[in-house]
């Protein structure tokens, strides 16, 4: 039964699905450690999506310690945002675009240490498998 | 026959072929990433035949495309429907000077050929490629770098004179002092101002034996500190190392299982010697601190420079000198070298390493003063190279994983060694040179206002403004 793409059912789906994957537990050993590791993703109003969605990701040392849709555009919690059109957002999420190009190519914007982001690139690479893992319905689908 | 074959014939003494005679090797590089059909291959017997080959191009509006050995792998070496210039029947090699300190070569010499040359002698360019089987015109046209360039800099940097052709059709004699921008626009200028017809290159004088220490590191910080404690020591004549992986089984990658290993840091260091004063290995390897100490090999300094041919050998044999090749290799700055390695090593398939390696190589900044020979700021840099070898039907599923290499090093402060897999827009372009993309763009302007020379590689902005004249 796919949940809905938003809902606080989904973000704590989300949590439980980062925190059973031993791929992102490895590759996000030291992911948060020494270092705020909470990352805003923030889903950008386009296509199918009326309104921005905040989703805020609590991540340290390989766990995920919350997840929860809040209000954006910005937290000031947050050591990371991801920010990007959702409909970039869904060809990263469907596999036709990688997070990395999005990033590097700037076509999704960073903000927080690049560079800090960049050497995990794996732990994103495997958070990102995590969500698009979920059974979801997206908006618009 | 084409109808300007035997007008072009007939300007030269060299050697014109139409397609019908192409061998397929000229149709690509050693990337194998493009493949373009020429009009012509001209094979020019001396510098008034790439003169008189570049003013016949003029006249019917061709372009020239260079080739020396085409171990590049983008777009260079290859033409798309103009004039080929294949260097190689270039290949004079005057005796060293009276001292020993320099030599006069046509751009179509093989290093190789060179080093066996001198090797009575005793001398040896100051700077070798690993493969020795490329042009000098080849490597001084994008830099050339070695296992001594962190003592003397790029193989540009050891030059003393040329004999450039330029777009124009002018043969000019340069050097530091005499038309010192066409000499350094030359030096890295990526065969975009002139054709290097003959170089003065240094010598220096070799030691006939070389001991080489196989050390080996688990650990990449370790080896990043005796990489910079060995070229800040002065006692090394040559440094080699890599990062070479050990499988260890599957892991999920975005949930599907490919292989991983766990890398080492083989670290070579080497130094020359007389047969009657052999070096003290206590004292040389003091104060280094690797995992092992793998091996010390005694060979002639000469077997030394020629160490990699029987890597290359078996790669031939086994095929995939004949994959493409498309090569990320970067100068990275010291401070983020562990970062950006870090990052790029552990997801890297061994795989894709059959037939190639992952290069490092310490290096310092300031032994280079070429101008177009990009680098980072900073004394101590650390050249980082993913050199794969790719099945040509792997080659677009592997090509997402290498385009982020490459901008993932330049996010990192990187500046790419231009003879490997650059596909770049002209933004990318203007932030590989910077402060020099203007400089380098004048100079295009001025030695080939027309554009003839290796179209296709660096997009410049219109080479003449209208209402602008044409350069001489």
């Amino acid at each position: 039964m796919p949940l809905g793409f938003g809902t606080p059912e989904w973000a704590t789906a989300l949590e439980s699905a980062i925190n059973a994957s031993s791929e992102y537990r490895n590759a996000a050993a030291s992911w948060g450690v020494g270092f705020n590791g909470s990352i805003l993703l923030a889903f950008e109003r386009g296509g199918a999506l009326e309104q921005g969605l905040y989703l805020l990701l609590k991540l340290q040392g390989g766990r995920c310690l919350g997840a929860e849709f809040v209000p954006g555009p910005s937290r000031p919690d947050a050591g990371f945002t991801l920010r990007a059109p959702y409909t970039l957002w869904r060809e990263i999420l469907s596999g036709t675009t990688l997070a990395a190009s999005a990033i590097l190519t700037g076509k999704m914007r960073v903000e927080g240490n690049t560079i800090a982001l960049l050497k995990h690139a794996g732990a994103h690479r495997s958070l990102i498998h995590c969500v698009a893992s979920l059974d979801t319905r997206f908006p618009g689908t | 026959m084409d109808r300007l074959y035997q007008l072009l014939q007939n300007r030269i003494e060299g050697v014109v072929s139409t397609p019908d005679q192409f061998h397929p090797a000229q149709l690509t590089n050693f990337g194998n990433l493009h493949h373009w059909t020429p009009r012509f291959v001209v094979e020019p017997a001396s510098a008034q035949d790439v003169a008189a080959v570049v003013a016949f191009a003029r006249e019917h509006g061709l372009t020239v495309s260079v080739r020396g050995s085409a171990h590049s792998q983008s777009r260079l070496a290859i033409s798309n429907g103009g004039i080929l210039l294949s260097m190689p029947s270039m290949r004079r090699i005057s005796p060293p000077d009276a001292s020993g300190g320099t030599v006069d070569v046509e751009g179509g010499v093989v290093w190789r050929d060179l080093v066996r040359a001198l090797a009575p002698q005793h001398l040896v360019p100051p700077v070798l490629t690993n493969n020795l089987s490329v042009t000098v015109g080849g490597t001084l046209a994008i830099g050339g770098l070695g296992l001594t360039s962190f003592k003397y800099g790029t193989q540009g940097d050891n030059v003393q004179e040329l004999d450039v052709v330029t777009g124009t059709g002018e043969k000019i004699t340069c050097d530091r002092k005499r038309s010192s921008d066409l000499f350094w626009g030359s030096l890295a200028g990526l065969g975009q101002a002139g054709i290097i017809t003959r170089a003065r290159l240094n010598l220096r004088r070799a030691k006939p034996m070389t001991r080489t220490y196989y050390l080996l590191y688990d650990e990449l910080h370790g080896f990043l500190e005796d990489a910079k404690r060995a070229m800040e020591s002065g006692v090394w004549d040559h440094l080699e190392s890599w990062a070479s992986p050990c499988p260890q089984g599957t892991k999920p990658v975005a949930g599907r299982r490919q292989v991983f290993a766990r890398w080492f840091y083989p670290f070579h260091l080497t130094v020359e010697f007389d047969p009657e004063d052999p070096p003290d290995d206590a004292e040389l390897l003091g104060g280094l601190r690797p995992f092992d100490h793998l091996y010390t090999d005694d060979v002639p300094t000469i077997d030394f420079l020629e160490r990699m041919t029987p890597v290359f050998d078996l790669w031939k044999q086994g095929g995939t000198w004949k994959h493409v090749h498309a090569w990320v290799e970067t100068i990275l700055p010291w401070e983020r070298a562990a970062d950006c390695i870090e990052s790029v090593l552990p997801d890297l398939p061994p795989s894709i390493l059959v037939g190639g390696h992952v290069l490092l190589w310490p290096a310092k900044g300031k032994s280079s003063r070429s101008r177009f020979f990009m680098r980072p700021p900073g004394e101590t840099l650390m050249g980082f190279g993913v050199l794969p070898a790719i099945p040509p039907r792997f080659w677009e599923q592997a090509r997402p994983m290498l385009d982020n290499l490459g901008r993932l090093t330049e996010v990192m402060g990187g500046k790419r060694y231009l003879s490997g897999y650059i596909d770049w827009d002209q933004d990318r372009w203007r932030e590989h040179f910077g402060d020099q993309w203007e400089p380098y763009c004048a100079l295009k302007r001025k030695y080939d206002p027309d554009s003839l020379l290796n179209p296709g590689f660096v997009p410049f902005p219109s080479a003449r403004p209208a209402g602008v004249p044409a350069a001489g």
